[in-house]
Order: structure tokens, then sequence, then C-alpha cells
């Protein structure tokens, strides 16, 4: 048996005996210091599921010639210094502009939803592989030992959030699952209220002296010092989550920056609050030391009603966006935070005027944004033809996104690998990965 | 612990790689006896030493080689397949000069194929242009635009404009290289030599493929070996342990006390704890006479009903069962309203020790055996749910949904029956394992030639197709109660409206079952180019994979006008299967030892761990099938060997020696799954209700479970009961490493995670468990002393130390001060006692 995957009691002790850098290489939470120099030390990932619609968002398609051909059917105008245009749709958002790394060149393999959403997190598209934030914790560690080091909101199936074949001590902790509503997500049974606080104390403190005692004639199993040390870790969260989860303590001005309990319930089949709190979550996720918070937003997938659905998503997201750009900032964390807002992939472009509404999948041209973390603002890479078809230049795979996060963080991108099944893993897969240096500061 | 995903001696590798690499980087020294779990390999501009490809090379030669005896096989086939088919006469004539057949073939056809094919080729779902480029014929007759060349004049060829971007743009996406180009002119110029000729669509029989991998050998009847110390074994599996433990000069711990073994064997064969009278009861049994009272038990355990409920979970595991089909990659989660019937075969067919070759048989063909009875036609149908249960991506957009299904059929029999990734071929050759691309098709034509029963699927056409579903006769007709009223519904995406339901095909309360049936026309499957089911090639008649050595599998073919399903359980079960009955002794094995004898029970391949002791799966493979593939045989003479029997605690010699236990010089301690764990905090509350559920929460619903809410309720019944919704779990199991079903789950990982603390601090079920213990202790007894020994006997069966008892009685009084009332402060004191090791771990 490998005990090296979370750490127990005997580690801790060992770490009194050998000072802590030893112990650093065993403990999978344990923060650690990269051997790259970092530019970010945490992510927050927008994840906006279904293919969000980028030439009606931040890729301006304008008409070229006489016949019309695909393009952006939405307004766009310049914004701050940079002058980057953006849609109508996204005001809130446009006044960040400056901050923001546009990569207009995005391109995927598939326009299957499932595959290429498995792929912008795994790196792999079929089979079940570890997610983006299991590898950085698995590299990095985190920096909160009373909470996880990988937290995802409103998610779906776990493949999305799984360790795999990584220590299962980086698997995600989901918070709200499949649609559920973000007012009530939560951290599975991180609170009840049938014992107060210094009663669970003295009650776990039993349990500890009965397991101490359980591991006195099997003290080889360091399974039952893990479980001993779990017991305790559990135990703190429950002091530090609730109250991070709990929104009820931010001022009116912060919930109605982040457009959450206002008086309009829904838009569309959006709820009008559930973005707004996964954004609050994430900042104070950040706060507080976690190191990759996922939020979810979907879905983008606007086959019919183009236009309606387009405009209700970016209503519900673009302020909250904002907003937590704006908190970031303020608080001097945006410059360590990195910021991806993506999905996994795009659509092609409206025809004005042919009458139709409806839009497919385009998994060969589509918008990813970057922010704070050590990338370049202000600033556009890459772009896609006329028509929006595909990228043309500048291009970057999903693998390619993976090697840059990788690197900001200070991670050597494709020598971080871990050995399973016969042979080496890595997030960037056996064709590794390019780090994008253009889109660094 | 690493995660089982990542067997322990697969990693073990890595981390020998680690240290005698020395190309991997870590944080820190390592400690003494540990390994750093962070792993960097060098990239090309390596710091480290020791270049990638020689540490690479080095500790995979062996495969390598195999790879390229593969490779050369397969080489040397395709050879063989060409001259066949071409003829050497025609071959001779048709071909051009050697040069310019070598031009061809490096420089224009790997272009060609590339660039090309995609769009100008039989692969290609809408042909370009009408123009195809994979045949000589197709470029001189060209497409809608003319022919695509003139021999000899580049400059006039319609193929060179277009490479040029010179009025056509071929390919689309951006002009290829120069240097290509140029090489295009000069095949051109050359006189354009292509000795392609259209091959005969269908392939002949494949030739086996010859593998040395050591599962597909035959399986050998192995004599027993000379052990030193031959008063110890017991059993003869007990002679192939002992010879591997002398060989290490090692020695066996010592057996296990009567206690530990009464409780090892209860929940290795039921499930759930004994009581503390049948435990007083054995070890005075075992004191006057050890093997007659181990034996006894062993049989009672085994003819408990409870057997069943424990052994088929199991299995269930293997098969991928779950009641819902699990999120399609869009949220949609359909139920599967009808699934739990397969869950009762299961567990009936445990229960009545259905021979495993028949129970395979009825889960794979079911439908197409004969019958007897209305009830047996039932169960034949009800297994073949087996083939039904795929969690199934959804259907909008995906043009390879119906391969997709049968990529899972395949992969549940491939690594649930055989031990093999089969999947892997679907797409390629298999990297490792002898399994070709032309073999995963002879297995999927029997399934395209299937049809596969899931039912309505929520009427949500977006995530997948209504199917049938199998009527049975026998079954009872059990209406929904009658204020029923669904109230979960699928609203129209534009008008936010529900969506009308049709008419149910069937009236109310019709018993159904998922399942297979053939389809009225089976037929051979055509290959998906790169697993895309737009892009086909060759034709490929249904049969079995060509290296699994199989006495007649000739006389095995699959008749036309059948699916081939019978004939693949016949091939599985065949007695000569090399791999059917090792995978299936390993999986018993891996559940009263903790480990299989080999460490991936899914992977028998390349890949996969070798077993530690292989002749000893040698000799229960023969046993097993001897025995008339009898589960309930094997598992009572493993449990009645010495070495199911030892201690778990073990010398500080054999632990050093024999770290990992692949020697099994003692019993590795498990912790409890989490049915059993939820089973026995219902033990010892009381409230376990023994009795099967009927039925399932969701019989009656046809919904998507994602927009359902919380779906489950509390139950008393054995957890297997429970519904198990996949993306949706019950809260009772879900911390505890409860897969998600939807692919083979060969061994449950064990993680210790903060959830799992926080499941037995808060959860509700946890609370309700140590309430519904306290009331029943304080309703039993008046003494506080008492009430404690009493909760010992219930959680521990044995009494508690002295200081224990002090201990205990401390933490109730303590606890009443700040709580209103007595049963609160008991109820701290027995949730205590569930959430401690002693409780959750069997030695």
């Amino acid at each position: 048996m490998l005990q090296s995957a979370s750490c127990g009691f005997g580690y801790l002790a060992l770490q009194a005996l050998c000072g802590s850098q030893a112990v650093a290489s065993t403990a999978g939470l344990t923060p650690r210091t990269p051997p790259l120099a970092a530019r970010a030390k945490r992510v927050i990932f927008l994840c906006m599921s279904g293919g969000p619609a980028q030439l009606d968002t931040f890729d301006y398609k304008p008409q070229t010639g006489k016949k019309k051909h695909p393009g952006s059917v939405f307004k766009f105008a310049r914004h701050g210094q940079s002058g980057i245009p953006v849609s109508e749709l996204l005001p809130a958002t446009a006044r960040h502009v400056d901050d923001l790394c546009v990569i207009n060149g995005m391109h995927a393999d598939t326009g299957i939803h499932a595959q290429s959403f498995l792929q912008l997190h795994t790196g792999e598209r079929l089979r079940a592989r570890p997610s983006l934030g299991s590898w950085i914790t698995y590299g990095l560690g985190t920096e909160n030992q009373n909470l996880p080091g990988f937290i995802s909101l409103n998610t779906s199936k776990s493949s999305i959030y799984s360790s795999a074949f990584l220590p299962s001590i980086h698997n995600g902790t989901p918070i709200g699952v499949n649609g559920e509503d973000m007012s009530r997500a939560t951290i599975n049974n991180v609170s009840s209220e049938h014992l107060p606080l210094a009663a669970q104390r003295r009650q776990l403190d039993f349990v500890q002296i009965m397991n101490r005692e359980h591991l006195r004639t099997r003290a080889e199993d360091a399974r039952l010092e893990n479980v001993i040390e779990a017991m305790e870790l559990g135990f703190r969260m429950q002091a530090e989550a609730p109250g991070l989860l709990d929104l009820s303590r931010e001022t009116q001005a912060t919930l109605d920056r982040y457009q959450v309990g206002g008086q309009k319930e829904s838009v569309g089949t959006c709820r009008m609050s559930d973005f707004g709190r996964q954004c609050l979550l994430a900042r104070r996720f950040s706060e507080a030391g976690v190191r990759f918070i996922e939020v979810n937003h979907g879905s983008w997938d606007q086959h019919k009603n183009h236009r309606r659905d387009l405009r209700a998503n970016c209503q519900v997201t673009d302020r909250p966006i904002a907003a937590l750009l704006e908190d970031l900032k303020q608080r001097g964390l945006l410059e360590e935070t990195l910021v991806i807002w993506g999905g996994e992939f795009g659509r092609p472009g409206l025809t004005p005027e042919d009458g139709k509404d409806e839009t497919g999948h385009n998994a060969n041209g589509f918008t990813f944004w970057l922010a704070g973390g050590g990338v370049r603002g202000g600033y556009v890479h890459g772009k896609t033809s006329n028509t929006g078809a595909r990228a043309v230049e500048g291009k970057v795979h999903f693998r390619d996104l993976h090697a840059t996060i990788l690197h900001l963080l200070g991670l050597p991108a494709n020598e971080l690998t871990y050995w399973h099944a016969g042979r080496e893993h890595r997030l960037t897969g056996p064709e590794g990965g390019q780090v994008v240096r253009e889109l660094m500061s | 612990m690493i995660r089982t995903a990542a067997p322990d001696a697969t990693v073990q590798i890595g981390f020998c790689r680690l240290e005698r690499g020395r190309r991997s980087y870590s944080w820190g020294a390592d400690l003494a006896g540990s390994r750093s779990p962070v792993c960097y390999t060098a990239g090309p501009a390596s710091r480290f030493p020791e270049p990638r490809k020689q540490s690479i090379v080095n500790r995979l030669a062996p495969a390598f080689c195999y790879c390229s005896t593969l490779m050369l096989a397969v080489v040397y086939l395709l050879v063989v397949v060409y001259l066949l088919v071409v003829g050497p006469a025609e071959a001779q004539a048709e071909s051009p000069a050697g040069a310019e057949v070598a031009h061809f073939e490096n420089k224009i056809r790997p272009i060609l194929v590339k660039h090309c094919y995609p769009c100008h080729s039989a692969e290609a779902s809408e042909l370009g242009g009408k123009l195809r480029l994979d045949t000589r014929q197709g470029i001189l007759e060209g497409g809608e635009s003319g022919p695509a060349l003139v021999a000899k004049r580049p400059d006039e060829s319609l193929l060179i404009q277009a490479l040029r971007y010179d009025g056509l743009e071929m390919p689309p996406e951006q002009p290829l290289p120069a240097s290509v180009i140029r090489d295009f002119v000069t095949w051109v110029q050359r006189g354009a030599s292509d000795p392609r000729v259209t091959p005969e669509a269908k392939l002949p029989p494949a030739d086996a493929v010859e593998t040395t991998l050591w599962s597909l050998q035959e399986i050998r009847n192995p004599p027993l070996p000379p052990v030193q110390n031959t008063g110890w074994p017991r059993d003869p599996l007990d002679y192939f342990v002992l010879q591997r433990i002398e060989a290490a000069e090692l020695a066996p711990t010592h057996d296990a006390d009567a206690r530990t073994l009464a409780r090892r064997l209860h929940f290795d064969l039921i499930g759930l704890p004994p009581t503390r009278d049948v435990v007083e009861r054995f070890v005075k049994a075992y004191r006057q006479k050890p093997a007659g009272a181990v034996a006894r038990l062993v049989d009672r355990l085994l003819a408990s009903p409870q057997f069943g409920v424990r052994w088929a979970r199991h299995w269930l595991d293997v098969a991928r069962y779950g009641e819902s089909n699990g999120n399609d990659g869009l949220g949609r989660n359909a139920s599967f309203p009808h699934a739990w019937r397969y869950r009762d075969y299961v567990i009936d067919a445990m229960n009545a020790d259905l021979p495993f070759d028949q129970f395979l048989r009825e889960q794979i063909a079911g439908d197409l055996l004969p019958s007897d009875s209305p009830e047996q036609r039932d169960r034949q149908l009800v297994a073949t749910g087996f083939l039904a249960l795929t969690a199934k991506p959804a259907k909008a957009m995906n043009t390879n949904f119906d391969m997709d299904v049968v990529a899972d059929q395949i992969d549940v029999i491939g690594r649930g029956v055989m031990g093999l990734s089969v999947a892997c071929a679907r797409c390629h050759d298999h990297k490792f394992d002898p399994i070709p691309t032309r073999d995963y098709y002879a297995l999927a034509g029997m399934f395209t030639s299937t049809e596969t029963l899931w039912g309505v699927a929520a009427h949500e056409k977006l995530t997948a197709p209504v199917a049938d579903l199998h009527v049975l006769q026998a079954a009872p007709k059990v209406l929904p109660p009658e204020d029923f009223v669904e109230t979960v519904l699928v609203l129209e995406s534009n008008t936010g409206k529900p969506k009308p339901l049709p008419k149910p095909k069937w009236p109310p309360g019709t018993p159904l079952a998922m399942g297979t049936r053939d389809r009225p026309k089976p037929a051979d499957c055509k290959i998906n180019i790169k697993g895309d089911a737009k892009k086909l090639g060759a034709v490929v008649p249904r049969g079995f994979l060509s290296a699994v050595p199989v006495a007649d599998s000739a006389a095995r073919q699959v008749a036309p006008g059948q699916s081939g399903r019978l004939q693949l359980a016949d091939w599985l079960t065949a007695t000569d299967h090399p791999l059917t009955a090792r995978v299936a002794v390993n999986r018993v094995w891996l559940h009263l030892f903790g480990q299989g004898i080999v460490r991936t029970p899914n992977d028998f391949g390349v890949y996969g761990a070798r077993p530690t002791h292989p002749d000893l799966l040698d000799h229960l493979a023969t046993r097993f099938v001897a025995d008339g593939w009898s589960i309930k045989e094997l598992i009572r003479a493993i449990v009645l060997s010495r070495t199911y029997q030892l201690s778990s605690v073990a010398d500080a010699q054999s632990l050093e020696a024999d770290a990992t236990n692949d020697r099994l010089t003692r019993h590795d301690r498990r912790r409890l799954d989490a049915e059993s764990l939820r089973d026995s905090m219902l033990h010892a509350s009381g409230q376990l209700k023994l009795q099967p559920a009927d039925g399932s929460l969701i019989r009656h619903r046809d919904i998507l479970v994602n927009l359902a809410g919380n779906l489950h309720e509390p139950s008393r019944h054995r957890s297997i009961y429970l519904c198990y919704l996949r993306s949706a779990p019950p809260p009772e199991l879900a911390a505890f490493n409860l897969p998600d079903f939807t692919s083979v789950v060969g061994q449950r990982d064990s993680s210790t995670v903060p959830a799992q603390a926080l499941h037995l601090y808060n959860s509700p079920f946890t609370v309700s468990q140590a309430a519904a213990l306290a009331r029943r202790v304080l309703r039993q007894e008046q003494d506080d002393a008492d009430r404690v020994r009493r909760l010992f006997d219930w959680a521990f069966c044995r009494d508690p130390e002295p200081h224990e008892l002090r201990q205990a009685l401390d933490l109730v009084a303590a606890t009443q001060s700040s709580l209103t009332s007595d049963e609160q402060a008991w109820a701290s004191l027995c949730q205590a006692l569930l959430a401690t090791n002693e409780f959750r771990y069997i030695d």
C-alpha cells in the first residue's frame, strides 16, 4: 500500500523531526513552490458550457462585401484604451476590456458537446482523465488546509472534476450539481444542528482516542492514520466552509453588483441569481486561498432563437463577471489570480437579413479570454477568417491553452506527469502543448 | 492511499522509474520509505541527466519487442491480404516501376490520405465535388470539374491548380507547403504513376493473431508445488501460496483468532456484521473443533439469502448497473424505471448459485435461449438487461450514437468478462493488446445486428430515441399508486410549456424489462474509420477475437439470420477460453482478499498487472470450471483455506519484506465499502429490514432525473435496494467512493477524503441511525454502564475495556450538560461508536 497520497499523522510527526521541506513532497495538498517563476497563484475558470457565440460577443465580424455572409448580428463598439471591440450584449465586461487578453484563434477537435467539454477539462475527449484543477493541485497543493484545493461550482458530471488516476485528494469538490439552485447548493454534510460544536469536538476526541487505541496494534497501517487526519480536516472544514458559503453578510450593494437576489427571478431558462452567486463564491474562495475554482454557466447552446437566448445568457453573466473582476482588482488579487472565460467551442455566425435565427456548433474557431495572473491585458490574439468559420492566425488548441495555464502557475506544462497504466500521462496529452508566450504580460 | 484506478502494481512501476530513472523531479528530499506524489518528466530541454527515450525503452523493452513482433505480423498479414486480393500476376502487370511507386508511396499517398481522403474518398460522408482521390480511376475520371489531372502536364491539371490556390483552393483550411506541392508537380510531370487498385470490399476471415500475452495462453492444471512446511496447507490452493512465501524465505503470519474470523466471514459472505451471540457461539465451537466450526458457519452464510445481496452487488459493479442513463453530456439523465428487474435477477442467480457460464449465457443471449416456462422466459429476457444498461451519450448531433452504444456493449464484455479492453480498437488497432480493429468490428456486427431495448428515455429524443422493452409474461402487473401524478415534466425549449407525452405503448402496470433482441435482418458491420460512423471501410464478417485461442472457433461461425450473440456467449464460456474463468476467479479472490491475484481485474492485457501467483490463478480457474462454474463452491474452497484465515497482523520482518503483501503472508485489512457501512449502521441500530425491497422508487417514472431534485427516500432495506441513479447517487452511499457506474468497475476505490468525515458527522442518515441506536439502548437497558456494554456488543461484538467504559460514560455526562435530552447525549456516544475505525474496518 502506498500512503503518500494523503497526509497522515505519521507524516505530521515526521515533519517535526525532519523539518517542513521534506514533508512538502509527501503531503498531497500542502502548498508547494513551483519549479518555474509563477505569475499566478490560483485560477478561476468561468466555464461557459454549450458553445458561446463568439461572433456576437468578442470576435467582431462585420460584413465585408456586397453579398451578405455570416458574421456578427449584434452591434459592437470599441472599448478602453486598447480599443478592443466588444458586443453591445456585454456592456459591463466591456469596461474591463483593458484587463482582458482575448484569444480569437481558439480551435478544438470536435463539435460534439460532451467530448469537447471533456477535452476542455481534461485534454482527452473519450476517456476519463484528471481534470485541469486536479493537475494543478497535484502540482501545487493548496494554500488553505481547511478547504479543498479544487472546487467546482454548479457542476455537471463527475468526469469534469475527477482526479481520475491522480491521488483522490486532488478530486474536485462539487458545490451545486446538475442545475441545482445555487442558493441551496453546499458542500454535502458540511454542517448540521444536531450537536453544538463544543459537544461535537468532545465526541470527536472520544472517536480519536478509540482510533488511536485501535491503531496501536495496527501501527503499520497508514490508512488508519490518514483517517484520523481526515477526521480533523473534516472538522476544520465545518468551521470554515459554511461561513464562506454564507452570502448573507455581504452588503446589499455587493449583492446588487453580482445580481444576487434581485426582483427578476429568471431570464429565459436561467435563474437570475445563480451565476452571480457563483461569482461571489468564487471571489470568497479565492480570498480564502482555494487553488482552483470553476464557475459554470450554461447553456450557450442556442440552436434556435439565437438572438433571444444569447441576450439572456449575456444578461445573466455580464454584470457578475464585471463585479468579480472589479473586486479581485480592488483587493489586489487579480494580479495573482488567473481568470479564464470560455466554453467547449463556438458557433458559426448568423447571416443578417436571411431571416434565420439558428446557429450550430463550430470547433474550428472560437474565443476565450484570460485576465489577471500575468496575462497581457488589452490584447487580442489570433483571428478567424472573414466569416469567423475557422481560426486562421494565432491558433490556440486546448492543449496549448492548458500548457499556458500551467506555465502561468509556474508548472512546466509538458513535464508535469503521472505514471499510470503503462505510460506517463500529462494534461497536454501525447502531442504536448505549446505555451503561448504572446499571451503573457 | 493511491486510488485503485492506478493499481498498486502499476504505480509501483512508476515509482521504480522515479527512483531508478532519476529523471523525475520532486520537491524536497524524499523521506526514507516514502514516495513523492508529484512527478516531473524531463522534457526535451532537460535538466535531468538521463535522456527520456532511453529510459522508456529500457523499461518497456519487452513490450516494444512484443509490439514490433505484432506489427511485423500485421504487416505480413497485410501483404498476404494484398496478394490474395490483387493476385500476384495482376500486381506485377499493373505495377509501375519501383522508383515511381516509391515516390507515390512516400510523397503522394500520405498527403492524399491525410488532406484529401476526408472529403474525396469512399470514407467521405459527402463526396466533395463528386471527386474521388482514393483510386487511380477516380483521379483520372475526375469529379464535377472534370479530370483531376492530365499526366505529364501539371499546369493543366486541376489538382495542381487547386494545390496552388490558383482558382480552386484545396485543401480549404490552408495551402500545403510549397515542397509538398513540388512533389505533386514532379509526380504529374513523371506521368502520375499510381499503383492503387480498388480493394475488394469484404475482408477474408482473419488469421489467428499470435501472441505471447500470458493471459491468452491455455489454462493449465498445475501440479501442487512442493513445500517445506507440509503441515501448514489445508486446501490445495495453500500449497501455491506457501511455496511463494517459502521461496522468499518468509513464513505466513499466525491464524486469525475466532472473533476476527467470524466478523471477516460475515462481511465477506453476506456483507453484514455478526451479532454478539453468533460470535460467542462460534468462538466456543471453534475452540473445540476449528475446522468443523468454520465449515458450518460458512455453509450457513452461503445458504443465507443475504449472500445473494452481497455477491450480486459485486457483479452489479462489473455490469455498470444504474437506474438512470447518467448525464448524457448535455445534462439530461433519463431514468431506467425497469432496471431493478436485472438487479433482482442477479441477486436470485447468486443465491441459486446459477453456474457462472449459464449466468453469462443468459445475460448475453437470454432472449435467444429456449425456455420451458413463462417464468424462465421472463428471467432470461431480464438477464439481457446487462447489455441495455449503457450510459448513452446524447443522441443530439451525434452521428456515432448507435456505435457508442455498441462500444459500451463490447466494453462490458471485453473488460467485464474477458479482462481485455477491446474498446480501443474501435478507432485503431490496439496499441498494446493483440486486438486489431477488424476484431472489434467482428464483434460490433453482433451488436449492430441486435436491437437494444432501453425504453422511452423520458420521451426526450435529444437524449436518446425511444426504444422498445421486453413485455414479461409471468411477472405480476403492478399499477402505480392510485393518486400517482407525475410531477417531473419535460418543457418545450421554445415555449416553456410541458411537452405532451405520447400515449404509453402498454397498459399501465405492464411488467416490462430492458434487454436485447435480434434485429430482423442481421448483417456484418463495416469498419468505422477512426471510429467515425460516417467514414466506412471494409465489411468484417461477424466473429470473435482472433488472438484468443479457443478450439473450434471456425465451427462457431455465426449463422446468417442471427446476430451471433448466442455464439459469442458459447465462445466466451468454452471450457478452453483462456480468459473468462481466469477473470472470474480473480474477481472472487479480490472480494475475499481485497486485492486480486491479478491486481488489475479488468485488464489482463499487456499493460495490466501480471498475476502474483500465476499457478494459483490457473489452479483456481481449473477447479472453477471442473466444479461446474459454481461461485459458491469457489468461495467455499477459498474461505476454508489456511491462506484466507490468516491474521491481518504480521511481524515487522514480513511487513518489511512483503510490504504490498504480494506473497500473501497475511490477510489485508479492508475498509467497509459504502453499502456494508450503511447496512452495518442499520444493523447496529436495529433498523435493518432484511426482506428484499419490492421494485424501485422509480418503477413508474419515465423522467429526466436531472429535473427532479432529490428523488431518494430514506429506506431500511439493504443498500443494494437503494435507487442507483447515475449522476445522482443515494446520499447515504455517495461519500464512500461509490462509483458512477457508467462503465465496468472491477475494484472500488477506497480513498480517504474529508467528505467521509463530514458524512459521519452530519449526514441525516448517520445522525438518524445514531438516534435510533440511542433509543434502542435506552429502551433495553436502564443502567448507564449496562448501556455502554450493550452498545459495544452491538457495534463491536465485544465488551468495553474498563477505561473505554469510563470514557464513554464521561462523554455522555459531558454532553448531557450541554443538551436538553438524555437521548441526544446517548446519541452522541452512539454516533461516535459508528464513526470509529474499529466499526469501519475489517481485520
